[in-house]
């Protein structure tokens, strides 16, 4: 506003500059202070909620902090306990686990019914899509109350189907062998509607001359699948599997809802041990894990984003 | 794509298709068909034959009792008070951020918004424990600016208005900058209209994201009265059990389904009919 009502002050040159503007950079100079007033919210909103506690946390990691008291340093105290802690490890094993349950059967999966509907002269593709995506948009805690009697042992709807069929029932979340298999079904019923939805996005996005010329050179499906469709969507896998692999380094809530981490802390993930920490106020033990966490979440993308790279090359 | 003629083995194939698909849906569906199907079950059929459904039978027992013991409706107020206040705050400053990002030149401009990506790859999780306890130096633990104010500007939704946004010709803007319009004139009155579709499918996306957060509302309020749905609904079996003496399976699981099937019918209804803008919305993340 400022601005416009300045310009009258220098007539000629002003209105000059403003028809010569190259169409690229129109706005350059006009309102020098409006774009930093709009974007002045987002990092007023950082410090307050990101930068301070950030910080903070990285100061809380060499102490002690129980949540009450004085600040005592410990230095690398936090750190060197949690390296050396077989329950640390054990919650990023049961995190990794949770990942090899999860991401190879979903991506492969996902890639392959994406491609699969996206055959031509394949109707009701539409009704497809938005049949697939609705566990996705269902609330994650209503649906882990929903998986817990669905398969409980004595009287869940899975074992008695199992019975029907003459097969022996399974304590899916009652054995430390099945208690992370049936948290990874849930999140695989809950998450690969989504999955598929991005391959299709990106199946579409491939050229159909590519496939054309395939079908000249007499390529048959299975080979047009594995040398043109799954090398071009190499972008949009990788793309899922870093989200995923995100995702599952952070999971807490179903376990938090469905076993507590039980049985015999067989579903304690990374998030749910670092949320433990709250609960017992070990403060400062948690943030030195927070950063552990942040450290593991950033090399897994950045060996993602390498992976990524040298595919396109 | 290919107009060849339908031979036997594409029929064959369309057929394996078609079937696969029913398979798929049926698998993804039933867990949804079961929950709403037993909440209407008498409770001890529910326990004793969990794959039949008998609509003679169908009884609105669970839900009476469970809107009895179980706080739903302050659950679905949370809720609301923290979509309005909440969400309002992402469609209010987050497209304002993303065209200035899109559509201004100024000195940091490229600093400014690689480090907004930057705290893309910050997890929630980590942040947690130090924002509890800043909250709590705040006197903000149990309160709807502690649920509210942390996270609302986000970082991915500018980065999103910013692609929208960056598709505005340059032409219109000069239009309306030359009959002498301001930053925010120009922004209401020729971007706002123009992107309303990308703001459709990002309002979209922040409700489906602010109705299913469990991770900070369980952690920074456990005052009852400021439980948002999802932390009602984790704590389900116990405001069920300590209701009533018989804590059975019999009684508990008819409320159980009855309170996660009032909380996750409407969110299926609503994302049906604006499907569109859902699947626009979630797909936004995955074409960057």
């Amino acid at each position: 506003m400022s601005m416009t009502q300045l310009a009258p002050g220098r007539p000629g040159p002003a209105a000059k500059v403003v028809r010569g503007a190259p169409p690229g950079r129109p706005l350059r100079r006009r309102f020098p202070l409006a774009p930093y007033l709009m974007i002045l919210p987002f990092f007023l909103s950082f410090i307050a909620f990101g930068a301070y506690p950030l910080l903070f946390a990285l100061r809380l990691s060499f102490t002690n902090w129980k949540g009450s008291g004085e600040l005592r340093w410990i230095g690398l105290g936090n750190y060197t306990y949690l390296l050396t802690s077989s329950e640390f490890w054990a919650s990023l094993a049961n995190s990794g686990i949770m990942w090899l349950l999860i991401v190879p059967v979903q991506t492969i999966g996902a890639v392959a019914i994406a491609a699969a509907l996206s055959q031509a002269g394949l109707r009701g593709r539409g009704f497809f899509r938005t049949t697939l995506i609705v566990p996705f948009v269902t609330p994650l805690i209503a649906m882990a109350q929903v998986w817990i009697l669905l398969f409980d042992a004595d009287f869940g709807a899975v074992n008695a189907a199992l019975e029907a069929v003459g097969l022996p029932s399974i304590g899916w979340l009652t054995t430390t062998a099945w208690s992370k298999p049936t948290i990874a079904l849930l999140v695989l019923w809950k998450t690969t509607g989504f999955a598929i939805v991005i391959m299709l996005a990106a199946i579409q996005g491939i050229s159909d001359d590519v496939y054309e010329a395939a079908d000249i050179d007499g390529a048959g499906v299975w080979h047009k699948f594995w040398s043109i469709t799954v090398p071009l969507m190499r972008r949009a896998i990788a793309f899922y599997v870093v989200i995923a692999t995100l995702g599952i380094s952070q999971m807490f809530a179903e376990p938090y809802v469905m076993t507590k981490g039980g049985p015999y802390n067989s579903t304690i993930t990374s998030g749910l041990f670092l949320y433990n920490h709250i609960g017992s106020s070990d403060l400062g033990l948690g943030a030195a894990n927070s950063f552990l966490l942040v450290l593991l979440v950033f090399l897994l993308s950045l060996v993602s984003v390498r992976l990524l790279r040298s595919k396109e090359d | 794509m290919s107009a060849s003629t339908t031979t036997g083995s594409q029929r064959l194939r369309t057929f394996v298709v078609y079937a696969g698909m029913a398979v798929l849906l049926a698998v993804f569906l039933y867990p949804l068909w079961w929950m709403a199907s037993s909440s209407f079950k008498p409770g001890s059929e529910i326990v004793t034959s969990p794959l039949s459904f008998d609509p003679r039978d169908f009884t609105l027992d669970h839900y009476r009792a469970m809107f009895a013991s179980v706080p739903i409706w302050t659950g679905f107020l949370n809720t609301a008070i923290m979509l309005v206040l909440k969400g309002g705050i992402t469609l209010v400053f987050c497209p304002l951020a993303g065209f200035a990002f899109a559509k201004y030149n100024f000195p940091g401009k490229n600093f400014l918004f690689g480090f907004i990506l930057l705290t893309l790859m910050l997890p929630t999780l980590v942040l947690v424990i130090p924002l509890l306890l800043e909250m709590s130096l705040l006197n903000w633990v149990n309160t709807y600016q502690g649920l509210v104010l942390p996270g609302a500007i986000d970082a991915f939704s500018i980065f999103w208005m910013r692609q929208v946004i960056a598709g505005i010709p340059d032409e219109l803007l000069e239009a309306g900058r030359l009959d002498g319009c301001s930053a925010l004139g120009l922004y209401r009155r020729i971007v706002l209209p123009v992107i309303r579709p990308g703001l459709a499918a990002l309002a979209v996306l922040t409700f489906l994201n602010i109705y299913n957060d469990f991770l900070w509302p369980v952690i920074v309020v456990n005052d009852a009265s400021k439980q948002t749905l999802q932390v009602v609904l984790s704590n389900l079996s116990l405001s069920i059990a300590s209701a009533q003496v018989d804590s059975s399976p019999a009684t508990v699981w008819g409320q159980l389904l009855a309170a996660t099937t009032v909380a996750s019918i409407p969110v299926v209804i609503i994302f049906v009919l604006l499907q569109r803008h859902f699947v626009r919305g979630i797909l936004a993340g995955s074409t960057k």
